[in-house]
């Protein structure tokens, strides 16, 4: 069977190519972005819809 | 010290958006469950043209999808934007006018559909009228969002507001390009794009329908209202980033894996095989995330109808998004396409996810806005049981029977011939699995009207709190960050440029798949003999959008033996270049019509029409006697002529002076037919049935040659 699919992997269309390069690329860079966020922040963000009203930084939220 | 701002949240909008959700939740489904019963009982048609199915089922889907799960979206978005952006909305006036112009948009279409105003592509059958309000009513929509978010209080933009905004940008692009068509008349338009191309543009909005209005905003909700009524934060804010934007980046590319095998070029469908396959990763990372938000409070689903809810709406997310991929694999859309499966498969998406996650932020929200609790926990239990049962005795049985049917039609003799060459046959055998599909709409329906008495009870308990007082520290509009900082820390800032971000992102699937399609003329060989619709055909094709016939029937032959021997050879791309809209359908609940022309004489089609029954004894079609009664209306055939004239359908000189000399001419020809065969009626050659059977006669016969002993072949 592979040597079948090895005998067209030479006629790829480009639409195909692009696509997944594009994927491939995109996906590499939210994954290297997501992981360089500071944990702080992250925290931050992740607490965001517990807190429907102000809550001063140095009062626990409930 | 920090400053802070006394303000209010809008919580009438919010209560105005959850009762409409609710009442057109009971609406949408009591129509579903209407159609549901049509097809076991066929009287239930009631022999009338707005309750007929072909018109009830577009109906139907359009108020599940933008009255029950869009004033849900609106219901959630609006209640958590203020909240998340420390804001209220930017305009009460504008979000006033968002309402009422979306109910009126929604009234607009209950009255149109049934009366068979329909451009038939599916999920966007409303004409163009209704389109531009739509147009307007989201442009106002995306305005009091974005003011909103323009003027908020938080710095950051939490990943929940991300999906509103990749949706109203998205939702804008597949709107406009869908329904790119040029009017006739006030209720009548042909779409720009014709035959494969414009199959192509409605797939790829229809899927994405499905993908960014019955998705991303519910998964926004998700990110919302999961942790609030868990009140523990997401599981992963890292997943939830990179879940987006794989999310937004793929599904795009994924609409045509709704055409697979059909006259698409094949660079297309593998595009959109591969794209929805690589769907699973973000969908089932989404999952999971929402899965993993209850760790540690698994106790608390037990008891809490809410979570439960919302544990099976993300569960039936995932269940949906795996097998989306898995219908999207060629050998299994081979078997699966024009089935009840797929009926089955978008009922667990809409009724586990979309229901599900709307009834628990119903049961969540009300009461918090209303300051009550609950009226009753047991009565919301209940309902939850009864509903999942409703999804499970929907799915089930449909996916049994789309099984059945698909492998009948497949099925061959030892001597080489279809088993079930009959195709009500196989119609028959699936009747039983259609009652009990019955019987799973009614449950879930049965559970709907618990949550409406209930939370009708809640909320005459308490009071609205309409403007609910709260404060916030001013933003600081000239943050700086603190040293080196990521893009995406910046982006989130950063609104506009979020939506042009999004917008980038989902246009790139977009176009590698339209653009060439429509430029490059080899995607579409010409056939020679393929010619426009004569003026009756024409008026006869209108008359099968209006009645909704594509809703039962296909019109496309796969490239599979077992379609080939039962319908005829299989159809070529260059067959529709006249096609507007094209009408292959998804499913088929009575057979292929695309070389149905010339294979039964006039006058069968005639009595077919008037009593399905007489024809074909056990049929589940319903009657059509109003296209015997009714004269058909030629006041727009010329102004039709030339709209298509003007789109690029290359009319002769003949026609498009006089159409109605070779309507006449057409219509008394079959009329004269119809007489032979014993058939009387005052003024036949002026009814409507005669223009149905002049298109149906024609259908799929321009590659066969018409024998030269007769022209015609009664």
């Amino acid at each position: 069977m592979f040597k079948y699919i090895l005998a067209e992997s030479g006629n790829i269309n480009w639409m195909a190519l692009f696509a997944l390069l594009t994927f491939f690329i995109m996906f590499v860079l939210t994954i290297w972005v997501v992981f360089k966020k500071s944990p702080e922040h992250i925290r931050e963000m992740e607490q965001l819809p517990l807190s429907d009203s102000f809550t001063p930084k140095n009062e626990p939220k409930k | 010290m920090t400053t802070t701002e006394k303000f209010s949240y809008d919580n009438t909008i919010v209560r105005n958006f959850a009762y409409a959700t609710m009442l057109w939740g009971v609406v949408g489904m009591l129509v579903g469950l209407y159609a549901a019963f049509q097809l076991i009982l066929p009287s239930w048609n009631l022999s009338f043209a707005p309750t007929t199915f072909g018109r009830i089922r577009p109906l139907h889907t359009n108020a599940a999808i933008f009255a029950f799960v869009g004033n849900g979206i609106f219901m959630g978005v609006y209640y958590s934007l203020q909240r998340l952006l420390k804001a209220r909305m930017y305009s009460d006036f504008l979000s006033k006018f968002h309402f009422w112009g979306w109910q009126a948009i929604i009234i607009a279409a209950a009255i149109t559909l049934p009366l068979g105003i329909t451009s038939s592509h599916e999920y966007a059958e409303l004409e163009w009228p209704i389109d531009l309000a739509i147009a307007v009513i989201w442009i106002v929509f995306g305005i009091n969002m974005m003011g909103t978010i323009l003027k908020r209080r938080e710095q950051h933009l939490y990943v929940a507001i991300w999906f509103y905004i990749a949706t109203w940008i998205t939702v804008t692009v597949l709107h406009v390009g869908n329904n790119l068509e040029l009017p006739v008349h006030l209720w009548k338009s042909y779409p720009v794009f014709a035959g494969v191309q414009d199959a192509l543009v409605q797939w790829w909005y229809g899927h994405n329908a499905v993908a960014f209005f019955l998705t991303t905003p519910y998964l926004g909700l998700m990110y919302y209202f999961l942790p609030k009524a868990a009140n523990r934060p997401v599981y992963s804010y890292r997943l939830s980033i990179i879940h987006f934007w794989a999310l937004i980046f793929i599904y795009i590319w994924a609409g045509p894996h709704h055409l697979l095998y059909t006259s698409l070029p094949d660079w297309a469908q593998s595009l959109g095989t591969v794209f929805s396959l690589m769907l699973i990763a973000p969908s089932w990372g989404g999952m999971l995330n929402g899965l993993l938000t209850l760790r540690g409070v698994w106790d608390k689903v037990r008891q809490e109808p809410i979570l439960k809810f919302m544990v099976v709406a993300v569960t039936a997310y995932g269940m949906s998004t795996f097998e989306g991929p898995m219908l999207s694999i060629k050998s299994v859309n081979a078997i699966s396409h024009f089935t009840d499966w797929t009926i089955g498969h978008v009922h667990i998406g809409t009724l586990g996810w979309n229901g599900f996650l709307t009834f628990g932020i119903l049961y969540w929200l009300l009461p918090k806005i209303f300051s009550t609790p609950l009226y009753s926990t047991k009565l919301a239990n209940i309902h939850f049981w009864v509903g999942t049962m409703g999804i499970l005795f929907y799915a089930i049985p449909l996916y049994w029977a789309g099984w059945t049917q698909s492998l009948m039609w497949k099925q061959f003799t030892p001597d080489g011939f279809l088993q079930y060459g009959n195709f009500l046959e196989t119609v028959t055998q699936i009747l039983p699995m259609y009652t009990l599909r019955a019987v799973g709409g009614t449950l879930y329906f049965a559970g709907v009207l618990i949550m409406v008495y209930n939370l009708r009870k809640t909320v005459s308990a308490g009071n609205l709190l309409a403007d609910e007082e709260t404060e916030a520290p001013v933003r600081v509009t000239d943050y700086k960050s603190h040293g080196k900082e990521h893009w995406h820390r910046w982006i989130e800032r950063r609104p506009v440029q979020m939506l042009m971000g999004s917008a980038v992102v989902i246009l790139i699937g977009g176009l590698v798949e339209i653009f060439p399609m429509i430029m490059v003329d080899s995607n579409v060989p010409r056939i020679a003999s393929v010619q426009p619709y004569t003026p009756l055909e024409l008026e006869g094709r209108d008359i099968y959008i209006r009645e909704g016939c594509l809703g039962c029937h296909s019109q496309m032959i796969r490239p599979f033996r077992s379609e080939t021997e039962r319908y005829g050879a299989y159809s070529k791309s260059g067959e529709f270049i006249y096609d507007r809209p094209f009408l292959w359908g998804s499913k088929r609940t009575g057979p292929d019509l695309h070389r149905v022309g010339r294979k039964y004489p006039d006058s069968w089609h005639y009595n077919h029409m008037y009593d399905p029954q007489s024809m074909s004894p056990g049929s589940i079609m319903p009657p059509y006697p109003w296209l015997i009664d009714d004269e058909l209306n030629t006041k727009y055939t010329a102004a039709k002529i030339k709209t298509l004239v003007t789109l690029g359908t290359p009319y002769e000189s003949s026609i498009i002076e006089d159409p109605l000399a070779s309507l006449n001419q057409q219509a008394k020809e079959i009329a004269d037919n119809l007489r032979k065969d014993g058939l009387v009626q005052a003024n036949l050659e002026k009814k409507e049935i005669i223009a149905l059977i002049a298109y149906l006669q024609r259908l799929g016969t321009d590659i066969q040659p018409i024998p030269v002993s007769s022209n015609n072949t009664n």
